[in-house]
């Protein structure tokens, strides 16, 4: 984790009450990658000056540049957001947490996201278009006016939009959308809330031992199990996701974050987190 | 084997102190400056031996400042020191007032690559139970008005576990460790007092009074009667410095300070944070698993200083002040009703540097001011003689 006092360098509106910033930070954006976030610390008016994390979008090495979207979801600090002009300064810790694993032998992405979340897996949309596989990106979301713009995406993405009242695309949850993408994906990301991340966490795990890269070329059951936690365990696993939780202190001592893990005990979203093999989160009875 | 010490509750005198040594972090002034000039420096004198702010049984006296040279010399960085040594009693001597108080720094050692920690006058673990506890479902924390709202439930890993991964760590450490200690009932509390005597790295024990005495019981703090036992019932298990950590909760906290000083303690921390609620976004549940939370942060403030302001007149024991300090004003308001030392929490998770830079400010205080000792700031803002308590309610609100 490294503290940098980064400037902003552009904010703008890219949905209504969602901004996407761009900060400089050459310190946080070298050793970035996917899946990681940030701790800002912001201020609301009359609150507590708190870190809230927010997962790096994109990040350009050349530039030094990160970018983060500000608005709703868990993080807030909206008031906060729209007051930053551009040169206004921030205290910025990171890049935190652990990262998506890919598989080298991944060549189809399945891509899960739901509104906000989807900041979690734009930069590994950026690293898997880099690598040239293949990804769709299944985005559900309320209504038409809350679509992630396409313009933000990379030609290559295949871009699937569902709309709960049918404004555009899809009518209905994202999550009815996967069967049709599970055999041909070779790992599959998710972030978004707790229903969605749960539906598509059983999904997987009825099918374990089928879906994946990950199983070809091994017997079942064969060799030994990657240690829970482990880089090894995430790119083994089909299906990854971001859990999105407040962060308070992204140290692991204050343990606001903490959730039910698979074997009982909790696990720290701001460390052992935020991205897990879907197996090793207790996703309960649906 | 030393016998150990029992203490009656409500004969005070009957208490002979606990004799340790402990070396103050920074260096006495009377030291000339030309012989040794950079070891006057807070950072390099706590930095230069170790085991310095450990209690050291079997010490001839308690170690007190050497005589102020009548000459103050200047420090390192060529100010005039100033004297920041608070003794908590107990044997237990800070290098300076401001402690990290139960919580923000975990077991310290997840903060140790990131903050100066010998820097600071002591550091208080996350509350620690005898047995592992696995703490509320999520979520466990909501943002309210100026504070947080948390029900962690004191996820911790049991003491025996703490002290395995953690105590020799703190043994080498320059600056003192006091554990948070938790428990449903007196005995549970004794026994986890028990383990810590004699471990080493473990300078002191805080009692969290704020804990449920049973599982349908009230918390300790809350009655005079159930505070004096807990107090005792780890006065007798150990030896170590004890804090009681009031909770404001009681309706009458100067007796229930009072209780803890008669039971043994040697010095009060207050206070703990408050039962809180708030509600989901959907509106059908409260927003946290556990339901009630524990206020903390600037909320907390205006009872905290009121809290201070009381029990300082109640007692004449060391007081620490918690609740809500952010900068270097609230440091010099909670002194000034009576606190000789204060314990910075949910403002070191925003900004982990702060209780450090604080102790730096407040030295700088001092000096603007033109005072050689940081106890000059203490109590000056506390009546000549004690004013009734607040427990009278809402009178003070028309």
């Amino acid at each position: 984790m490294r503290l940098a006092g980064a400037e902003l360098i552009e904010s703008r509106e890219i949905l209504p009450g969602t901004w996407l910033q761009s900060w400089h930070a050459p310190p946080i954006v070298s050793g970035a990658r996917a899946g990681q976030y940030v701790h800002v610390r912001t201020t609301e008016a009359g609150g507590l000056p708190l870190r809230r994390p927010y997962p790096i979008a994109t990040a350009d090495l050349a530039s030094g540049t990160l970018t983060i979207q500000v608005g709703s979801g868990v993080a807030g600090a909206v008031a906060w957001s729209r007051a930053l002009r551009p040169g206004d300064r921030a205290d910025i810790a990171g890049p935190l947490g652990r990262p998506f694993e890919m598989d080298s032998r991944s060549r189809h992405l399945l891509l899960v996201a739901e509104g906000p979340a989807i900041a979690s897996l734009r930069l590994l949309i950026d690293e898997a278009v880099r690598d040239v596989r293949s990804v769709v990106l299944l985005y559900g979301t309320s209504t038409a006016s809350q679509v992630y713009p396409s313009s933000l995406l990379p030609d290559e993405v295949e871009y699937v939009v569902a709309t709960a009242d049918g404004s555009l695309g899809h009518r209905g949850s994202i999550a009815g959308l996967i069967t049709g993408y599970e055999a041909w994906a070779d790992q599959a990301f998710a972030a978004g809330s707790p229903e969605l991340l749960g539906a598509v966490a059983r999904l997987a795990a009825g099918r374990r031992q089928r879906l994946g890269v990950a199983t070809l070329g091994r017997k079942r059951g064969g060799g030994r199990p990657p240690a829970a936690g482990s880089p090894e365990a995430r790119r083994k696993s089909f299906l990854q996701v971001a859990v999105e939780q407040t962060v308070a202190c992204a140290g692991g001592t204050c343990q606001a974050c903490a959730i039910r893990g698979a074997s009982g005990a909790t696990q720290r979203a701001c460390r052992e987190g935020p991205i897990f093999a879907a197996g090793e989160l207790d996703w309960g009875q649906e | 084997m030393k016998p150990k010490r029992r203490a009656v509750p409500g004969i005070a005198q009957r208490r002979s102190p606990t004799v340790r040594v402990v070396k103050p972090a920074i260096r006495p002034v009377a030291r000339p400056a030309s012989s040794s000039p950079a070891s006057s420096s807070p950072a390099s004198g706590a930095g230069s031996s170790s085991g310095l702010g450990r209690p050291q049984p079997g010490g001839a006296a308690r170690a007190r400042i050497e005589p102020v040279a009548s000459e103050p010399s200047l420090d390192a960085i060529g100010g005039r020191p100033v004297k920041l040594e608070v003794d908590l009693g107990g044997g237990l001597v800070l290098a300076n007032p401001v402690i990290v108080a139960a919580g923000p720094f975990g077991y310290g050692v997840e903060m140790a690559d990131l903050v100066d920690l010998e820097r600071l006058g002591a550091i208080v673990t996350r509350g620690t139970s005898l047995k592992a506890r696995g703490g509320h479902p999520a979520p466990r924390m909501a943002e309210v008005p100026a504070g947080l709202l948390l029900g962690v439930g004191l996820q911790n890993p049991g003491i025996d576990a703490v002290l395995d991964r953690y105590s020799t760590t703190w043994a080498r450490w320059p600056i003192p460790v006091i554990l948070n200690l938790c428990g449903e009932s007196t005995s549970e509390l004794a026994a986890g007092a028990r383990r810590l005597e004699g471990v080493p790295g473990i300078a002191g024990v805080e009692l969290n009074l704020s804990c449920a005495n049973g599982s349908r019981g009230n918390a300790f703090g809350l009655d005079p009667q159930t505070a004096s036992n807990a107090v005792t019932a780890v006065r007798r298990a150990c030896d170590l410095p004890l804090i009681a950590k009031l909770t404001a909760a009681a309706s009458d906290v100067r007796a229930v300070a009072r209780a803890c000083e008669d039971a043994g303690a040697d010095a009060i921390s207050a206070i703990n944070t408050l039962p809180g609620l708030a509600v989901a976004a959907d509106r059908r549940s409260p927003a946290l698993g556990s339901g009630y939370g524990g206020i903390c942060g600037p909320a907390l403030r205006p009872i905290a200083l009121r809290v201070v302001y009381e029990v300082a007149q109640a007692v004449t024991l060391p007081v620490i002040g918690i609740g809500g300090i952010a900068t270097l004003e609230d440091v010099l308001d909670m002194l000034a009703v009576g606190a000789v030392a204060v314990g910075v929490g949910v403002a070191a998770l925003a900004d982990p540097m702060l209780p450090v830079r604080l102790a730096d400010e407040l030295a700088d205080a001092c000096r603007a001011r033109g005072l050689a000792d940081v106890a000059a700031l203490t109590g000056t803002a506390l009546p000549s003689k004690p004013v009734p308590g607040s427990n009278r309610g809402a009178e003070y609100a028309r």
